[in-house]
């Protein structure tokens, strides 16, 4: 902006809040939006969550009645369920695989820009294809399963997807597909930013690669790593369009999670006001990850200032 | 007296369309327009759409028809998100119980006059005829039929069989499963995993055991019913086409198995009347499969139905309302019906079209001679499975137990029976 003063000398300055005008916009305006849209929108849905709403949202007052009915439910306690198993395995392996590539790719290897587009690719597919395509994949008499018997092991069996007890894990492969390439970035990133001062020095005093790794790369990326869990938590919190492309929440109700619940109950069922409960517990869940993270954010900041 | 208004002018609006239209219109009279919505935008259900339209446009009409894409709930969000603005459609797509639940949260147009002039009520079934006058009064109108428990056999898997004869009762078709399985028809039973699918199953088991218990338990919910013997029954015969399913169809459309189903690798198919059209859409040829009613074991047919309708939304224009006398004149027209069932392949609501002319399948006729000897033995039911019996809520509760049960074959069938009995409690 000086620059453009300097060049032309004889225009008179523009007051400092209308050349920041743009920026202002930019920012503000969605910010404001979006802010508003957010929490208006919790706090509706979280008013309805106390109503007798089915098909059409009406005012009235049944205290705790929808909760006690969603938390009562066997679609609920499914779901509730599938997201504990499902949140921590999907968030730790596809942390660690994350890990493992990143680690592999910070080799200096020839190609690595190829390779990291490949592994980041899965992300730019939508939930609705990686769904569809594990879907098929994963079908034992259409897709791996098939292969191999037709290759000619004719014993072998991977029949996650229509097993009970296993099909919440076809989403965690599924979801480890998708977007271990994330984790993988991110971790690459944080790789990058060691200091190579203090690898140099410890390659100096005679330290190994696995040693340096564990105990001055590794412990370096400890923030990075809190960083994709929360991230990857908050996913696997609102998976929603992947199960359903992928199970449906079947065989029978058995890889239910707690936002098709969410969506059945108002959409399917027309019971808005217990969606709404539902979606309020959702939100709550999804507290309980982001508030400790926000206050160990906050407990970190306010260490590096004083430090 | 909101009531009272409409009925006149509807009156004034259906004289003037049946007697004069032309004259009317000279006379400066409005010329009648329909907004509506509907799922129906591609495929045999978007054509046949689109030809009543055109059908409306001949009679001087302005047709306004929005299709909402995908599943009817996707329909009904956009149905909502009108009514809650105070700007609904002239005239929507919904069917069975939701027709009372909806007209409660938006005035309806009372049709009785309409409908009294076409001398419909005489030719619909009694119980279909119900769902569409909550209240006592004609407020939407049903469209077509399907019956959700037609049998398809495969003539392939017939040969394979060495049978040649369709199964009338839940023995019968049994021991031809049995037979099949042992001539190498590696699946049975054809089917989707759908939780309608699912749902279709139980419904096709019940009421070919026994219609009354049908009619209580899951028509009335009686609670009794719902602990009756039937039940279990049902639940039992379920169990033995789960187990000649292909365990491999996990959360599959049925249609994804219909090329394994005419090649004679899966012998008999419990599916609705659409199903007909999806083979012919697919390229199967007619003489490669049989239709016949679902199995009864007391050998009348049973006829689990399943319509769709027309709701008529109250609206204060003048041109929308002699555009919804209008539609409501083409919705009971045999004429009409005849053109919109022979592109869907559902059959008539009306009892007294003739489908032995052409433009008709043997499956459509079949299907309709089903409908006919139903009725006459009030063994024509509604569906469940395809939320014709109860509303939305209910349905999916009933549904979430038989889809677990159909899945997970450690649960038994007095299990399962006690866990819908509770399921009904829990959703009432």
């Amino acid at each position: 902006m000086s620059n453009a003063a300097a060049i032309r000398p004889g225009r008179p300055a523009l007051p400092e809040w209308v050349r920041r005008l743009p920026e202002y916009l930019m920012i503000w305006v969605p910010l404001l939006l979006s802010a508003a849209h957010l929490v208006s929108f919790s706090l509706w849905t979280i008013w309805i969550s106390f109503t007798p709403s089915t098909l059409v949202p009406v005012s009235g007052w049944v205290g705790l009645r929808n909760y006690t009915a969603v938390l009562a439910s066997r679609n609920w306690q499914i779901a509730f369920d599938n997201l504990l198993l499902f949140g921590s395995a999907f968030v730790v392996l596809s942390a660690a695989t994350g890990l493992v590539l990143a680690i592999l790719l910070d080799q200096r290897i020839r190609g690595e820009n190829v390779l990291r587009s490949i592994f980041l690719y899965p992300l730019a597919v939508s939930f609705v294809v990686t769904g569809t395509v594990w879907s098929w994949l994963l079908n034992p008499g259409l897709g791996i399963q098939k292969l191999v018997h037709d290759l000619g092991w004719t014993s072998f069996k991977f029949d996650w997807l229509i097993d009970r007890d296993m099909a919440i894990w076809t989403i965690v492969i599924a979801a480890i597909w998708q977007s271990s390439g994330f984790a993988m970035a991110l971790f690459l990133a944080g790789l990058r930013s060691v200091d190579a001062d203090i690898i140099k020095a410890a390659q100096i005093d005679g330290a190994g690669p696995v040693r340096i790794y564990r105990r001055i790369i590794l412990p370096s990326l400890w923030p990075i790593t809190i960083t994709v869990v929360v991230i990857q938590l908050q996913f696997a919190i609102s998976t929603f369009d992947l199960v359903r492309a992928l199970t449906n929440g079947g065989p029978g109700i058995a890889t239910q999670l707690p936002a098709l619940v969410v969506y059945d109950l108002m959409f399917q069922r027309s019971l808005l006001g217990r969606g709404a409960a539902a979606a309020v517990l959702m939100l709550l869940i999804l507290l309980a990850v982001l508030v400790p993270y926000a206050a160990w954010r906050y407990v970190q900041r306010r260490r590096a200032l004083h430090a | 007296m909101p009531i009272t208004t409409t009925r006149r002018r509807l009156l004034a609006g259906s004289v003037a369309t049946l007697a004069l239209p032309a004259f009317a219109r000279a006379q400066g009279a409005v010329k009648p327009r329909l907004t509506a919505i509907s799922q129906w935008s591609a495929g045999s259900d978007g054509a046949a759409i689109t030809a009543l339209g055109k059908k409306f446009e001949e009679k001087g009409g302005v047709w306004q028809h929005s299709p909402v894409p995908g599943f009817t709930t996707e329909m009904m969000n956009k149905l909502r998100a009108q009514i809650m603005a105070g700007d609904p459609p002239a005239c929507s797509q919904l069917k069975g119980p939701e027709i009372a639940a909806w007209s409660k949260i938006a005035p309806t147009v009372d049709l009785d006059a309409v409908v009294a002039a076409a001398g419909y009520e005489k030719v619909v079934a009694p119980d279909l005829a119900k769902l569409h006058k909550p209240g006592g009064k004609w407020i939407a109108l049903p469209l077509q039929i399907y019956s959700t428990n037609m049998l398809f056999l495969s003539k392939r898997a017939m040969d394979k069989a060495k049978a040649d004869k369709v199964p009338v009762t839940w023995a019968d078709f049994n021991d031809l499963a049995e037979k099949m399985k042992a001539g190498g028809v590696a699946s049975p039973i054809a089917n989707g995993g759908t939780r309608p699918d699912d749902g279709q199953k139980f419904e096709a088991a019940l009421a070919g055991i026994s219609p009354l218990a049908y009619r209580a338990a899951i028509m009335n919910l009686e609670k009794k019913a719902l602990e009756g013997p039937e039940i279990k029954a049902a639940f039992a015969q379920v169990r033995k086409i789960a187990d000649w399913m292909d365990p491999n169809v996990g959360a599959q459309h049925f249609s994804t198995n219909l090329k394994r189903f005419i090649d004679g690798d899966m012998g008999m198919m419990i599916m609705g009347g659409w199903a007909q059209g999806v083979l012919r859409n697919a390229g199967f040829k007619l003489e490669d499969f049989m239709i016949a009613p679902g199995p009864s074991d007391n050998g009348k047919p049973v006829f689990l139905l399943n319509a769709d309708a027309f709701i008529f939304w109250q609206r204060k224009e003048a041109d929308l309302q002699a555009g919804q006398t209008l539609m409501a004149q083409l919705v009971m027209d045999p004429a009409i019906q005849t053109m919109y069932s022979q592109i869907t392949g559902s059959i008539p609501v009306r009892t007294d079209v003739d489908l032995s002319g052409e433009g008709w399948s043997e499956g459509q006729r079949t299907t309709a001679k089903a409908l006919k000897e139903a009725i006459g033995s009030n063994q024509a039911v509604l569906s469940m499975a395809h939320n014709m019996a109860q509303e939305n809520g209910m349905t999916a509760a009933m549904i979430d137990v038989i889809t677990e049960y159909v899945k997970n074959k450690t649960i038994k069938p007095e299990q399962a029976a006690t866990r819908l009995a509770e399921a009904v409690e829990g959703a009432r």
